[in-house]
């Protein structure tokens, strides 16, 4: 799977978790750049994620990942 | 020794003269020493056998768990060294509001069964803060977050580290390995900047927050004298006495760090300027709220239960909702959690614990009401009113637990509850009933004008740090302001005995 592949379906994720169509996110979006995503709609957003791609993601990558380029290195290394 | 009393102070002069005279490999080994005397002196020598067993089984468990595979092993390493630490921490500082609880619950339910005496047990310094840090370090080996220090030395100068062990902030590993362990030249503009800090700290403890005690406790002492509007008064006097004296402390241990060449995390960023609960306990006490936000909040988060419970709740009350509304019983836990951890009493797990979940929830639940009233006055996100708005509402509420955190017991804090709204006499605030509460016309006048430059530095450094704001002044300038806070601590600061002033509110937490 590309990478362009993954932002794809991670759009439609954020687009649905933080429920704004408007949402586009990129490498360096974090959770300054978008307004409800605090630490409540992180756990959210992980579990989403985590179902869209079929993947677990450890709750030291939870805990650490700094921003959304991050979490993509994250979903590439699970499902190759 | 209290961080702000003298013998400290010089203490301190001898060990930043030293630390940058030794052989640099060697300054690690130096703080450690350092630390180890600190806590030999600060209580009971004895006591030091808590931490340093704490150090010992958490150092090889973290080792264990690096070291094996089989999750099933590793989880129980964890959990046994969790227990272990979290045990001696609920014996030592729990205890007796266990006895409480039970005797006010058996005298209730059982009217003249046998009740249980307290016992007074010796607490070690810092408990609460060295345990969360050590477990912090624990759990972030457990999640792969990071490697294990084999160094026992090493390690046990993280968990006795000197300027945090009395009131934290809580030390995360990961952002003090890099700094504990290494070579720290002299810096001046660093050592510089660490004492002014410090100076700034002795200004909000000793001439804010040791004056406002005075009105504070005259209130809170005797609040049937002191009906009516006396009492939210004195909580507000609380809520700037308690910020100053914590944040206060923290500008103290922080610059202390600093003259050492050592950064430590931030634990206040201007709170009373929140726009919500939230938001506030994001910029008050940080340290605490990002442990329990990493280690309790969020593993509970993940748990199979709660992506039950959501489910539940997203299909009975819509997605939105249902969500929101999944993740108020875990945050229940984080608040009685976050009351727990100012001490056992039921005072402080509802005055900073669950009444705050209750803002939180109700604040949730309100929100469309909130748009509806935004809407019909038109009131924009930006909008200058709607923000002074809720910064006051948000200070207020704060205050309102406050009462509770302050009053002898939460009992007694209803009863103050009572007696705020038993007289009206908004006459004190004119007739100059207000100057008898232990501050005189001169010293009020103080108070008000230490505020009143607490404000403007607080508004300052919400765009850029006030230290490089006066360094790029010239000399003259630089040195007027500096000698200005140094002499206003000495001249107006309200010392105790030996020069030493009252212990730190957060010190015993």
């Amino acid at each position: 799977m590309t990478r362009e592949t993954i932002y794809e379906r991670l759009n439609a994720v954020f687009q649905d978790v933080f429920d704004d169509e408007e949402i586009t996110v990129n490498d360096a979006t974090t959770s300054a750049d978008i307004e409800d995503w605090d630490s409540l709609e992180h756990i959210n957003l992980v579990a989403a994620v985590e179902k869209e791609f079929g993947l677990k993601f450890t709750m030291g990558q939870v805990v650490t990942m700094k921003n959304v380029g991050e979490m993509v290195d994250i979903i590439l290394k699970s499902i190759g | 020794m209290s961080i702000t009393s003298f013998a400290f102070l010089c203490s301190f002069a001898v060990v930043l003269a030293l630390y940058y005279l030794i052989p640099k490999r060697i300054q690690w080994m130096f703080l450690l020493l350092v630390s180890i005397l600190y806590f030999l002196t600060a209580g009971e020598p004895w006591l030091m056998l808590y931490p340093a067993a704490a150090i010992t089984i958490v150092y090889a468990g973290a080792l264990y768990i690096d070291g094996v595979k089989e999750p099933k092993r590793r989880k129980t390493a964890l959990s046994l060294v969790v227990v272990f630490c979290l045990l001696l921490l609920i014996i030592l500082k729990y205890c007796n509001f266990g006895i409480y609880t039970y005797n006010a619950l058996a005298m209730r339910i059982f009217p003249g069964s046998s009740l249980l005496t307290t016992v007074q047990l010796p607490v070690p310094l810092g408990i609460s803060f060295y345990t969360l840090a050590l477990l912090g370090y624990l759990f972030d080996v457990y999640y792969e977050i990071g490697k294990p220090q084999r160094n026992f030395l090493k390690f046990a100068l993280f968990g006795l580290y000197f300027p945090v062990i009395v009131s934290g902030p809580i030390l995360r590993y990961r952002d003090m390995e890099d700094q504990l362990y290494a070579s720290h030249k002299m810096d001046f503009k660093q050592v510089t900047y660490g004492l002014q800090r410090m100076v700034w700290g002795f200004f909000k403890k000793l001439v804010i927050a040791e004056r406002l005690a005075l009105i504070v406790g005259t209130v809170f002492g005797n609040y049937r004298s002191y009906a009516g509007l006396y009492i939210p008064l004195a909580a507000i006097g609380f809520a700037f006495q308690l910020y100053t004296d914590f944040s206060g402390g923290m500008d103290i241990v922080l610059g202390l760090s600093e003259a050492l060449g050592i950064r430590v995390a931030e634990n206040f960023r201007t709170p009373y300027f929140s726009r919500s609960i939230q938001e506030f306990w994001r910029r008050w006490h940080i340290t605490l709220g990002e442990w329990l936000k990493d280690y309790l909040f969020y593993p509970l988060l993940r748990t199979a239960t709660f992506g039950h419970l959501q489910e539940a709740c997203k299909k009975r009350f819509g997605k939105k909702t249902g969500k929101k509304i999944a993740t108020f019983v875990p945050m229940f836990l984080l608040w009685f959690a976050v009351g727990m951890w100012h001490g056992g009493a039921w005072k402080f797990i509802i005055g900073s614990g669950l009444l705050h979940w209750c803002y939180i929830v109700c604040g949730e639940l309100l929100i469309p009401l909130w748009t509806k009233i935004k809407a019909f006055f038109r009131l924009g996100a930006d909008s200058l009113f709607l923000k002074g708005w809720q910064q006051l509402r948000t200070f207020l509420l704060v205050c309102a637990g406050f009462v509770f955190f302050r009053a002898e017991s939460f009992s007694e804090g209803c009863r103050m509850y009572g007696a705020m709204f038993s007289v009206w006499n908004p006459q004190i605030l004119w007739d100059g009933s207000l100057l008898s509460l232990g501050l005189d016309a001169i010293e009020a006048g103080l108070a008000i004008l230490a505020l009143i430059v607490l404000l403007t530095v607080s508004l300052l450094q919400q765009k850029e740090g006030l230290r490089d704001r006066i360094a790029r002044r010239n000399i003259v300038v630089r040195w007027v302001i500096w000698y200005a806070l140094l002499f206003s601590v000495i001249l107006f600061g309200y010392y105790g005995p030996e020069y030493s002033a009252a212990e730190f509110i957060y010190q015993g937490f």
